[in-house]
């Protein structure tokens, strides 16, 4: 307490704080008076709005469905599309076989080592027989190279073949393949006996040679099933993982490989959403990945990298495009615009245009003898002039990064209103460009007292410096070098931030390479390095908080420095 | 009881010298100024706002030392609590009102903003200016700058008040007004310290009067005992007429006057040792010569002659 009963605290803590409002507030009236602050202002408000619309047109426009699987086309055009023949069992290849079309049923068969080797019937034949004919249907027709035998019926419905009567059996036999003979009315009983191989339908005796084999069943009747519209094969699997649980409930754990947290990028993934793997029942157990599981996507990692997928077939093959492609396209463009329009384009030039002056211009305008006659120190006051740009700026670079975060975020994909994940990285992103804006003026206004003529050339080539660290560190964080620049750690930020709010963005990062969707996602982004080798995203954005603080305040003290040795003319 | 210590003058100047490379701004300056108006009288490059630089810590001395109420002012900026500086910068913020900028200028010293918004309209009402405290600098004659200048630095009632050629460039009106305001302040109590390069303007406010001259100082004290010298030293009238030769006859009888010139068509130069004795004879002289005058003036009665005197008397 001192003699006025006033507390340490309101007498030296209160002046400092009225002094600072008074230089504060100054400051930020000075450069909200200047043409030049409303430009710098208005062209980055402009250059958002202008990535805004170009999301709006490109990135959004883009997300038409593609049928990547292919299932959603009718190669051998009976009408039905392949993923609906596939789930039929019918091929795709043959327009006689279709879902609905009639089906065969075996019955039974005369086989090499049967006793009994003759039988009668009205049937659907197939293998090879002396067949004693009363009636043979000539419309049972079908490929001769699928074995289909054609009868020739004359115009009396009688069988014009070649008469093989007087063959040798082997003879006969050897020469007929996918055909028949006639052998004539040999037991003379009016019905003429015909040697077949192949299929045919008839009523009649079957007689099976020693050592041969014959099948014979009936066909379905043929039902009318509806065809399928295509769309209904597009986006019908997705690339599906680490979410697995969350979508489809604890339910589908026994049918659906799961993706386990903790084990988010090596593992067993995917789910065959669409059924066609699980119905495809292949001789192969449905793992053509050989990890065990059925109908899984395998996901190979090397030091915490996706270096290799593996699917099994008809798992994860048509992903739906507004959703993966979207969800890509849209963090690719946050991400992007964050860290080139906002941390490296804005964090560059506004502290350019604002700060650069903070203090050299009132020596030059001579307007400072007016402020340093008062009981204020000179680090105060340079303090107070950052703080006043700062606050200027630093609003500026937040309430843009809000705007264009809150219609990104109507926009963008999925269907909730607003993408509330999204909030935290625009604030991230707002923060980070707040403390480059911090860093840079600082740097900036001490360059600005260092050589009031030249300060701008210099700021010119530490621009120059920090923009292509800052396109290198984007390119690749690893790079030592480009740790020694602001941009660097604030792109890190940023990285650390996205990490946080989605924390699937390894995931998608890797898919975006392992699928070659060349979203740009990998290339705008990779897990934060300097994160102390614990991999946290959390240390990451500590670090790189501190150290662009620790650079904010080593400039203050260089501008410091320089301006209290410095004579005031 | 304690023995009361005696305060530090407001202005201690002790043995400073401050040179700018090879060119010199202050000489061996020692000075003390406490209390009363004291003008700093010296033509253009004589050190007058060196010498207010060095007191308000913008630069810092090469010799010696400079303290404000005992506070070293390079270093420290405490003993600005108790100093009021207008500096000779014509630069002001344009866009505020004057009002605006007396204020956000006394937040500097700690006010809140309502003590700060009272105590500027109170000075601006002093300086004269409360009919247009809320108009635009931008739009203020330099007279009435200079008020907003002496406004901001009496916000904060200092103790000592620097005035760098407060007068510089002001209209007749103008000077009247600053001068009774600095007139009123100095009667009030405080130390003033006013720059000059106009003998006259400064003989109008106070009789104190240091003279500095190439960085030295060249005399210190009453203004009057200091112009009671100079009346002893050959002096020149300069007269305005029509016949100047016959006018000459009437003078070069007369004993103050020592011999005549004519520098120019209509001009009589007069030569005296005695200036009051000669303008004692001048206006009987005038009548009976019967022309017409056109002006009378004393070329030598300013700071030029006045140090031409002094140095010419100090070597």
């Amino acid at each position: 307490m001192d003699r006025k009963g006033k507390s340490l605290f309101e007498t030296v803590w209160t002046r400092m704080d009225r002094k600072a409002g008074a230089v504060i507030e100054l400051t930020i009236r000075q450069l909200m008076h200047r043409i030049s602050t409303w430009v710098v202002l208005g062209v980055g408000a402009l250059l958002m709005a202008l990535l805004l619309i170009f999301y709006i047109d490109s990135v959004r426009e883009s997300f038409e469905p593609i049928d990547n699987d292919g299932d959603s086309e009718d190669n051998d055009g009976d009408g039905y599309p392949m993923g609906q023949e596939r789930k039929y069992g019918t091929p795709d290849w043959d327009s006689d076989l279709f879902p609905g079309a009639s089906v065969f049923i075996p019955e039974s068969d005369i086989d090499w080592n049967d006793a009994d080797r003759s039988e009668f019937g009205n049937k659907s034949w197939e293998g090879s027989a002396f067949f004693e004919v009363s009636w043979v249907d000539d419309q049972y027709a079908g490929e001769w190279w699928d074995s289909h035998v054609d009868w020739k019926l004359n115009q009396e419905g009688i069988p014009e073949l070649t008469d093989c009567s007087d063959w040798e059996l082997e003879e006969i036999l050897e020469a007929i393949w996918a055909d028949a003979c006639d052998l004539g009315d040999d037991d003379g009983d009016g019905m003429t006996t015909y040697y077949v191989e192949g299929k045919w339908r008839g009523e009649g005796i079957a007689t099976v040679p020693d050592n041969y084999y014959l099948s014979w069943g009936f066909w379905t009747e043929e039902v009318y099933v509806e065809p399928e519209p295509p769309e209904m094969y597009i986006n019908e699997d997705g690339i599906d993982c680490f979410d697995a649980f969350i979508l489809r409930g604890p339910g589908w754990e026994d049918s659906r490989v799961g993706c386990p947290s903790e084990a988010r990028i090596s593992g067993s993934h995917g789910f065959d959403d669409d059924g066609d793997c699980l119905a495809a029942n292949e001789g192969n157990g449905n793992d053509d990945n050989g990890n065990g599981v059925r109908c899984d996507v395998q996901w190979i990692a090397s030091n915490g990298v996706v270096t290799r997928i593996e699917a099994d077939d008809l798992v994860d093959e048509d992903p739906d495009e507004q959703e993966y492609i979207g969800e890509l396209g849209h963090r690719t463009f946050v991400i992007a615009v964050g860290k080139m329009a906002f941390v490296i384009l804005l964090g560059l030039f506004i502290p350019l245009f604002l700060s650069l002056g903070l203090v050299r211009d009132e020596t030059e305008n001579g307007t400072l003898h007016l402020l340093l006659s008062k009981p204020i120190h000179r680090a105060e006051f340079i303090i107070y002039r950052l703080t006043g740009y700062l606050a200027i700026s630093g609003s500026y670079v937040i309430a843009l990064s809000l705007i264009v975060g809150l219609i990104s975020s109507i926009l963008g994909p999925g269907d909730q209103l607003i993408r509330i994940s999204d909030i935290p990285v625009w604030i991230g992103i707002g923060a980070a460009t707040t403390l480059v804006l911090a860093a840079y003026g600082s740097m900036f206004n001490a360059m600005g007292l260092i050589s009031p003529k030249y300060g701008v050339y210099l700021c010119i080539v530490f621009g120059i410096w920090e923009f292509m660290m800052g396109s290198f560190s984007i390119l690749n964080p690893n790079w030592t070098v480009a740790s020694v620049s602001i941009s660097h750690w604030a792109l890190q930020m940023i990285d650390a931030v996205v990490l946080l709010a989605w924390p699937d963005t390894i995931q998608w990062a890797e898919m975006d390479r392992a699928f070659e969707i060349d979203s740009g996602l990998s290339v705008f982004w990779q897990p934060p390095v300097h994160t102390l080798g614990t991999a946290s995203a959390g240390i990451a954005l500590l670090n790189s908080l501190v150290v662009l603080l620790l650079v904010s305040v080593a400039w203050i003290f260089i501008a410091k420095s320089v301006f209290s040795r410095r004579e005031i003319m | 009881m304690t023995m009361e210590q005696q305060d530090p003058p407001a202005v201690l100047i002790d043995q400073v010298s401050k040179w700018y490379g090879q060119v010199i701004g202050i000489n061996d300056l020692s000075l003390a100024i406490d209390g009363g108006v004291t003008g700093v009288l010296g033509p253009n490059g004589a050190g007058k706002s060196t010498l207010f630089k060095l007191m308000m810590g913008r630069i810092r001395p090469s010799q010696g030392s400079v303290r404000l109420f005992g506070v070293d002012p390079w270093k420290n900026t405490s003993p600005y609590r108790r100093v009021g500086y207008v500096s000779e910068s014509e630069k002001l913020y344009e866009w505020m009102t004057a009002l605006d900028f007396v204020t956000t200028l006394a937040r500097l010293h700690g006010m809140t903003r309502e003590e700060a918004t009272e105590r500027s309209a109170h000075v601006l009402e002093f300086v004269g200016l409360a009919d247009v405290m809320h108009k635009e600098l931008g739009k203020f004659s330099k007279g009435m700058r200079q008020r907003v200048k002496i406004a901001h630095a009496l916000v904060h009632n200092p103790d000592l008040l620097i005035l760098d050629e407060p007068l510089h460039g002001c209209d007749p009106l103008a000077r009247t007004s600053i001068m009774s305001v600095i007139r009123e302040l100095g009667e009030q109590g405080k130390t003033i310290l006013i720059s000059s390069h106009i003998l006259e303007e400064i003989e109008r406010i106070t009789e104190q009067i240091v003279i500095l001259h190439n960085g030295r100082l060249l005399a210190i004290g009453n203004l009057h005992a200091i112009r009671g010298l100079l009346d002893k030293h050959p002096h020149r009238i300069l007269i305005n007429c029509e016949d100047p030769r016959s006018l000459a006859n009437l003078f070069i009888t007369e004993e103050p006057v020592f011999g005549v010139r004519f520098p120019g068509e209509g001009q009589l130069e007069i030569q005296t040792n005695d200036l009051s004795a000669a303008h004692a004879i001048l206006p009987s002289i005038v009548v009976s010569s019967n022309q017409k005058i056109t002006s009378i003036e004393n070329p030598d009665d300013n700071l030029d002659s006045l140090l031409g005197y002094l140095i010419k008397e100090g070597s």
